[in-house]
């Protein structure tokens, strides 16, 4: 009787195999060491076991979950350089209704493979030289940001560092960078160009505006003279800088209209006072009135 | 606590400036250990740089890290790295991420467009060091952890992290295993 060879188990489609690097989009690089039984909650279950490469620590997936949750191999060398293809080519203007940019990246993120991730990465790339990006949202830029960086350096064979330096002359060009022969245009100090600011001022972004994080820096003097010191930019420890445009600004705006701000401070200061004041004196005419009738019925008694 | 090794001759005074930086980005300790040498091996195949990559394996030095103590080498000298798909940019330095050392260049500061020499040295030495916490590159312009060969890193010279990047290498200092 001939002896069996022992059968590889079938992970996913089949495309997985034992000891294949893959990109587990919530982990990032990890590699499959095995498939076992591990018993859970009174159950058996089939699990495929990973190794996160970033810290060697041990991830195990359902075996039936794994085409699910996105786990794929690491993409090729001819798929890296399309990646950069798309990274290096001018963006479109990025979504700004954040219910559909949401939905959107996260299904592109853990469904839509590397160039989901890309796509990702690319649109808030582009959204956060508009306007800051809300912090979930810098979260996931992040993390898109790790992703590729990390597949980057697994595909090609080269240190994440000079994978995200890589992959930053793509999406901020230094000047003289080229991408197959033709010059990109260096990166700039601000946003790529004012007519997406118009669209994004007639669309409207109330519902955004009350996640938003910190503005960027760019933009600043714009907003600021708003008056939205909530959005004010992460401060920097000493960022003599970041204060000079608000120091710009208040000059800017007192030597003009210098008596408006007294007289429409006088009703400002008056109208709570007013309204507080009947409320104080209620509660005293009640509890006056409650003496009295307690000193009268004490009397009648 | 991050240390701070030099590989060629700096004026106390900026190592100072650097140190005092460092600390106020992070909240670790930085410290001046020593001095060292580039190896004469990292030189690439044109001798008129020094790959950055090969500086930061192949250093000797006596410096003695411990748990998650961070090593950062400064010089002079200009560095390459690897060339990438994008093929070779500005290199102004390199670092492990997650790991424990890193390497950067005082080269091409105080010349045009680029902020002057101690100034300039401790936003990359804030930089570096932020990768060795695992941080990835910022788009904020006024952030530490924006690439340094965009007009950002000349625009804002202060040595400053923005909010998502202080909170994140807070975590993970606190994670660490000192």
């Amino acid at each position: 009787m001939a002896s069996k060879q022992p059968q590889e188990p079938v992970i996913g489609d089949g495309s997985l195999h034992v000891g294949d690097r893959v990109v587990y989009p919530n982990q990032g690089i990890c590699r499959i060491t095995g498939v076992s039984v591990k018993q859970i909650a009174g159950r058996d279950w089939e699990v495929v076991t990973l190794r996160r490469e970033e810290d060697g620590a041990t991830v195990m997936v359902p075996r039936g979950k794994v085409m699910g949750i996105g786990l794929r191999k690491v993409a090729d060398i001819d798929a890296i350089d399309k990646v950069f293809d798309l990274l290096a080519a001018p963006g479109n203007d990025p979504q700004l209704d954040w219910k559909i940019r949401h939905r959107e990246n996260a299904d592109l993120m853990s469904g839509g493979g590397l160039f989901g991730t890309v796509a990702v990465l690319k649109s808030l790339h582009a959204l956060s030289r508009v306007r800051p990006l809300p912090q979930k949202e810098r979260e996931l830029y992040d993390n898109a940001r790790h992703l590729l960086v990390g597949e980057i350096a697994a595909a090609m064979n080269i240190p994440l560092h000079v994978a995200e330096d890589n992959l930053d002359y793509a999406l901020w060009p230094p000047p003289g960078m080229k991408r197959k022969g033709q010059v990109l245009p260096p990166a700039t100090l601000g946003p790529p160009a004012p007519v997406v600011r118009a669209a994004e001022e007639e669309i409207g972004l109330e519902e955004d505006e009350e996640e938003a994080a910190p503005p960027p820096p760019v933009a600043a003097e714009e907003e600021e003279e708003e008056g939205e010191e909530k959005a004010a930019p992460a401060p920097p420890p000493h960022a003599p800088k970041a204060e000079t445009p608000r120091a710009k600004a208040k000059p800017a705006r007192h030597p003009r209209p210098a008596p408006h701000p007294a007289k429409k401070a006088k009703p400002a200061a008056k109208k709570p006072a007013a309204k507080k004041a009947p409320p104080k004196k209620a509660p005293k005419k009640k509890a006056a009135a409650k003496k009295a009738a307690a000193k009268k019925t004490k009397g009648k008694r | 606590m991050i240390r701070l090794v030099t590989l060629s001759e700096f004026p106390p005074d900026v190592i100072d400036f650097i140190a005092r930086r460092v600390h106020a980005a992070y909240g670790m300790g930085c410290e001046f250990e020593g001095e060292g040498e580039m190896p004469s091996g990292a030189l690439d195949e044109e001798q008129s740089a020094y790959n950055a990559v090969k500086v930061v394996e192949e250093i000797d030095d006596d410096v003695a890290l411990y748990a998650d103590d961070k090593i950062l080498y400064l010089t002079r000298e200009p560095l390459t790295a690897p060339e990438g798909p994008m093929g070779r940019g500005p290199v102004d330095g390199y670092a492990q991420y997650g790991g424990g050392k890193a390497v950067i260049t005082s080269h091409g500061l105080g010349e045009k467009g680029l902020p002057p020499l101690e100034v300039g040295l401790a936003k990359r030495a804030a930089h570096y060091v932020g990768h060795l916490w695992d941080l990835h590159h910022c788009f904020d312009p006024r952030c530490a952890m924006h690439p340094g060969w965009s007009p950002g890193f000349a625009a804002y010279p202060d040595v400053a992290l923005c909010l998502f990047d202080r909170e994140k290498s807070e975590r993970k200092i606190k994670l660490g295993s000192t």
